[in-house]
C-alpha cells in the first residue's frame, strides 16, 4: 500500500486535505511541520508528501535532502500554501518541490494529481 | 486578641483556598470545552466533507448543536472549507447554511456585537455562500465608523451580488488598502468574482482601478500593458500611478518609456526609492536607469543589486 503524508501545523486543513484524499487506496498520515515530519520521514518511506507551507523549505534546513534519502527520487514532494509569488514558486521548485499549488486549492484537482503521481509510482 | 488574629487568617485562608478552587474549576472548564470543540470541529468537518462528495440531496445532521458556542463552530468549518477550497459545489453548503439558519444566526450576533468582534461575524458571513437578502441586511454596516466592519460588510455583499461587483467597489467611498485588496482577490481567486481586468484599470473609480491592477500583476496579463502606460499618462491618481509602474515592474514589460519617465519625474523621492526596490526584485538592468534616474538613485540601484540587500528589496 502506497503511503502519503500531510504536513501542517494547521490542523483544519490537514484534515480538509486528508479528508479530500480519502477513498485512493493509499495510506494517509498526518504531522505537524517541523521535526515531527522529518522524524516521521525517517522511519517510513512514503511515497508523496504534501507539505502545506513554504516556511519549512526556506529555514536552511536543506528539508529536501532531509525527506529524500540519498539517490532515491521517492517521496514525491508537493507544496500547496497561500502565496502566490513567482519568485517563491520558482525557488521552491528550484529546490525540488515537484509540484506547487497555492490555496484556494481545487481538492478535485489535487485528488486528481496525487492518484496519477501514485499511479506512476 | 490571638484569637481574633487566628480567626483573620482562617477566613483569609478559606477565600484564598475558594479562589483557587473556582480558578481551577474555571480552568478545568475552559480546557474541557476547548477539547470538546477541538472534538466537534474534526467531527463536523468530516460530515461536511461526506455530504460534499455523497451530495444525495439531504442535509447532513450536527450533532449537539444546541449547545453554547457550538453553532459558530459550525460556521467556522463551513466558512474554513470555502475559504480554502475553489471549484466546489456551494448547493451542499448553501443548503446546510439554510437548514441551520447559520446566516440569520450570524446576522442576529453582527447586530449584538461591536467593533471587531462585529467584523469577525460579518467575515464569516462574507465566506458563507448567502444570498442577496443577506446582503441587503448588511447595507447598514457599511457606514459603520469601524473600518473592518465597513470593509467585511462589503466583501458580504460582493459575495452575495456578484454581478454587482463593479457597482459595489465603485460605490465604496474609501481607497482600499493593499490587505483589503487581498482578501478581494481571495474572493476572486475562488471564483466567487468574476476576472475582466479591462473594465476595472480603465475605470474612473480608484478603488476599481486598484483591483484591476492587482488582477493584472497576479495572472501576469501583459496585454494590458497599452492600458498601464494610458493609465501613467493620464496622471489622475499619483498613488495608483505609482502601483500602475509597480506592475508593470511585475510583468518585466520595458519601462524605456516616455510615460514611465514623466510618471517617475512626478513622484517623490521615497516613492522613487520603493520603484528602485521593486526594480531590484524584478532583476530589472541597471543599464538603462540613467535615462530615468538621477546619478544618486542610480547609485543606489547598484548597490542593491551587488549586496546582499536584493534579497532584502
Amino acid at each position: 500500500m502506497q503511503r502519503i503524508l500531510i504536513a501542517s501545523d494547521d490542523e483544519f486543513a490537514r484534515e480538509l486535505i486528508r479528508l479530500a484524499l480519502g477513498g485512493l487506496g493509499a495510506e494517509v498520515r498526518c504531522s505537524g511541520c517541523g521535526e515531527a515530519m522529518e522524524n516521521l520521514c525517517a522511519r517510513v518511506l512514503f511515497d508523496l508528501v504534501i507539505v502545506l507551507r513554504t516556511a519549512p523549505f526556506f529555514c536552511g534546513r536543506e528539508l529536501i535532502g532531509r525527506l529524500r534519502p540519498e539517490g532515491l527520487r521517492r517521496p514525491a514532494i508537493y507544496a500547496v500554501s497561500w502565496q502566490q509569488a513567482e519568485s517563491t514558486v520558482l525557488s521552491l521548485l528550484e529546490c525540488g518541490v515537484d509540484q506547487y499549488m497555492t490555496f484556494p486549492i481545487s481538492l478535485q484537482r489535487l485528488r486528481a494529481k496525487v492518484a496519477d503521481n501514485l499511479i506512476r509510482l | 486578641m490571638n484569637s481574633f488574629y487566628m480567626i483573620c487568617a482562617a477566613i483569609a485562608a478559606a477565600a484564598a483556598g475558594v479562589l483557587l478552587a473556582m480558578l481551577l474549576v474555571e480552568t478545568l472548564r475552559r480546557r474541557r470545552e476547548l477539547w470538546r470543540n477541538d472534538i466537534l470541529r474534526r467531527r463536523y468537518l468530516h460530515i461536511v466533507m461526506f455530504a460534499l462528495y455523497a451530495d444525495d440531496g439531504a442535509v447532513p445532521r450536527f450533532p449537539m448543536l444546541r449547545r453554547a458556542g457550538v453553532r459558530l463552530l459550525l460556521a467556522e468549518t463551513l466558512a474554513g472549507v470555502a475559504a480554502m477550497t475553489c471549484g466546489l459545489d456551494m448547493t451542499v453548503l448553501r443548503r446546510i447554511v439554510k437548514a441551520y439558519g447559520l446566516d440569520s444566526w450570524l446576522l442576529r450576533r453582527a447586530r449584538r456585537a461591536q467593533g471587531y468582534r462585529r467584523a469577525r461575524y460579518l467575515a464569516l458571513l462574507a465566506s458563507l455562500p448567502v444570498d442577496g437578502a443577506v446582503a441587503a441586511r448588511v447595507v447598514r454596516y457599511g457606514t459603520s465608523r469601524n473600518r473592518s466592519v465597513r470593509f467585511q460588510a462589503l466583501l458580504v455583499r460582493l459575495a452575495a451580488e456578484p454581478m454587482a461587483v463593479l457597482r459595489l467597489l465603485a460605490e465604496y467611498a474609501w481607497p482600499l488598502t493593499e490587505a483589503e485588496t487581498a482578501q478581494i482577490m481571495a474572493l476572486l481567486r475562488r471564483g466567487v468574482l468574476p476576472v475582466a481586468y479591462e473594465p476595472l484599470v480603465t475605470s474612473p473609480s480608484g478603488n476599481l482601478r486598484r483591483v484591476g491592477l492587482h488582477i493584472v500583476r497576479q495572472f501576469g496579463i501583459e496585454e494590458a500593458e497599452p492600458l498601464l502606460l494610458r493609465m501613467l499618462a493620464d496622471a489622475r491618481t499619483p498613488e495608483l500611478d505609482a502601483e500602475a509602474l509597480r506592475t508593470l515592474c511585475a510583468l518585466r514589460r520595458p519601462l524605456i518609456r516616455r510615460e514611465v519617465r514623466e510618471c517617475v519625474a512626478r513622484m517623490s523621492a521615497s516613492e522613487r526609492r520603493a520603484l528602485i526596490r521593486c526594480m531590484v526584485r524584478e532583476n530589472y538592468s541597471p543599464r538603462f536607469l540613467r535615462r530615468i534616474f538621477d546619478d544618486g538613485e542610480c547609485g543606489y540601484y547598484e548597490t542593491m543589486v551587488t549586496t546582499y540587500k536584493r534579497c532584502l528589496a
